[in-house]
């Protein structure tokens, strides 16, 4: 039964990593940026959600107002910092180390607004478990694998069906021909860093809503989550998402073996393992 | 006077970590957040074998550290020679959440998150430095060393191998020169300043914890190359000693302790995007 309770748990976490991992690779697959700070912005959704909510505004709508401020933020970010290292002709080093320091900034701003320690949400619905058959989840959990692979359905969707979609993956595939076909990657790439924001959004606010929120909690889910990017092929958004609930179940099937606080290092084995055996990841486009 | 003293040490602690993260971030161009857990290893290492049943000499212990820290570098720089330079910075996150991991988790060796205290202090040739005038003037000799290591390195052609690495990996490679083996020397060397300036940390300090070797650590580092300059040997002079200086500014600031950490990281980030944005040169360096 213990096994059972791992693998949902794993799913759980997956599919959160899952949309980090998603969001993540759409950013970096069209500008090329390692854009360090999505960890900030995915920290930031859960504090924008819980102000909301600890003033008594509903959750659905604290979840939506979140979305949207990262949206914003996204934008600000892409327009204001990495177009203008761009303008300025820096090297891939100076926009990794400014994106960095954004991460920085981000962290430490929200650590002295709200607080350096935990937070619980005050939300009383989202510890309730249901306990089928000995296996406990709770709604918070059930709300994360709802919400999460709706997110995923709905980007694959989006980046096939839609003109947005088909334009930002021109751009991604060829920045040169859009720039001369008109596509315009600086607009796009705005829209990209938004849209990419906007998703991280959801397990932002999701996963606190289970373990609760804390200021430097979101390099950790954004390194597994290029980890499940990497190994699952840059490009592919499946292979993304599959690797990040693979990664997950990995991660708490070593529990039965190895204590929790060495997970890291589970994941970075999975890492070291790509590296040397399939470095182009399991599902790369060929290029 | 004592405050002085120790602030020169450590800003000769620190001069060593930022020729370290300079060598591999400025001169060959890896982006690297790692430098603080590989100092870490060094401290650590030194701790322990200071502290055994058996004491070992200083020189010895150091010797051994920074051994461990050459070697541990050179790992850490090995799987993402394969492949492109973003990996690389998925490894350094990584090795830096892992050495985190394994110097609060491994209780039996590191003492845990309550840090290893009671180091005894150095002796350099079976002749104990007790004071803080002596501990000063071996950190600067550390120094002197590391600086005048850099400065040869950068002198012979070897200094302009790695920084044609950096302008032009290919080029390189069809110029007939091993990139892989020069970025393994880079890092080897990059990893003996960083085990030096561990070893002289913990026993300097005599008190060694996580805190002082985690990501918060590895950002300073890379702040202090940037806002000295990058790629040259007065850069990383400058920087260290400016931003050792910050916190005791901010404490004539009415800051309350708890805040104090996340206001210095807050000005630290500041100043790696304004930096990064104004100024990539930093004070003293050259365009990175």
């Amino acid at each position: 039964m213990i096994l059972l309770q791992l693998l949902i748990n794993g799913l759980v976490t997956g599919c959160a990593l899952g949309v980090v991992a998603i969001s993540f690779a759409l950013v970096y697959s069209t500008t090329k940026i390692f854009h360090v700070a999505h960890a900030g912005v995915y920290t930031l959704a859960g504090y924008i959600a819980w102000l909301l909510v600890s003033h008594a505004v509903p959750e659905v709508v604290a979840l939506a107002a979140a979305v949207l401020v990262c949206a914003g933020a996204g934008a600000v970010i892409q327009h204001q910092l990495y177009a203008r290292l761009e303008r300025r002709g820096a090297p891939h080093l100076v926009v990794l180390i400014a994106s960095l320091g954004l991460l920085a900034v981000m962290q430490n701003i929200i650590a002295a607004v709200f607080s350096p320690n935990i937070l619980q949400f005050p939300v009383l619905w989202a510890n309730r478990t249901l306990a089928l058959d000995g296996v406990a989840l709770t709604y918070a959990q059930l709300l994360t694998v709802l919400i999460c692979l709706a997110a995923y359905g709905g980007v694959m969707w989006f980046a096939h069906y839609t003109t947005l979609g088909k334009r930002i993956r021109a751009v991604a595939s060829n920045p040169f021909l859009a720039q001369i076909t008109r596509l315009q990657p600086n607009t796009v790439y705005v829209y990209v860093v938004a849209i990419a924001s906007a998703i991280v959004a959801l397990p932002g606010v999701l996963v606190p809503l289970d373990l609760g929120l804390q200021p430097y909690g979101g390099i950790t889910p954004l390194l597994t989550a290029t980890i499940a990017m990497i190994a699952g092929g840059v490009g592919s958004i499946s292979g993304a998402f599959v690797l990040s609930i693979a990664i997950a179940e990995l991660q708490n099937l070593s529990l039965l073996a190895i204590p929790g606080e060495w997970s890291i290092g589970i994941t970075f084995f999975i890492f070291v393992i790509f590296m040397l055996f399939r470095p182009t990841g399991l599902f790369s486009a060929a290029r | 006077m004592d405050f002085l003293l120790s602030y020169l040490s450590l800003a000769a602690i620190y001069v060593m970590l930022g020729l370290s993260t300079n060598l591999l971030v400025g001169i060959v161009g890896i982006f690297s957040v790692s430098q603080a857990a590989v100092f870490g290893v060094g401290a650590y290492i030194v701790g322990h074998f200071l502290m055994a049943a058996e004491p070992m000499s200083f020189l010895a212990a150091l010797a051994i550290g920074m051994l461990c820290c050459i070697t541990l570098n050179i790992l850490v720089t090995l799987p993402s020679l394969r492949v492109s330079g973003d990996y690389f910075v998925v490894t350094s996150f990584g090795i830096q959440l892992l050495a985190t991991a394994v110097f609060t988790n491994w209780t039996a060796g590191t003492g845990g998150a309550s840090g290893m205290p009671g180091i005894p202090p150095p002796d350099v040739f079976g002749y104990q430095l007790q004071s803080s005038w002596q501990l000063m003037a071996l950190c600067m000799a550390g120094m002197a060393l590391a600086c005048l290591c850099f400065w040869l390195v950068m002198r012979a052609p070897f200094g302009r191998l790695l920084r044609a690495i950096r302008e032009d990996e290919r080029a390189v490679a069809a110029a007939g020169k091993s990139v892989l083996r020069a970025k393994v020397s880079a890092a080897a060397l990059a990893g003996a300043f960083a085990g030096l300036a561990g070893g002289l940390y913990a026993t300097f300090l005599s008190f060694i914890d996580p805190s002082s070797f985690d990501l918060d650590a590895s950002i300073l580092l890379l702040t202090m190359v940037v806002v000295g300059g990058a790629r040259t040997l007065a850069g990383s002079i400058v920087g260290p000693f400016l931003l050792l200086a910050l916190p005791q500014i901010l404490t004539l600031l009415d800051i309350p302790t708890i805040f104090a950490a996340t206001a210095r990281q807050l000005i630290y980030g500041t100043l790696l995007i304004a930096f990064m944005l104004f100024r990539p040169q930093g004070l003293l360096g050259e365009r990175l």
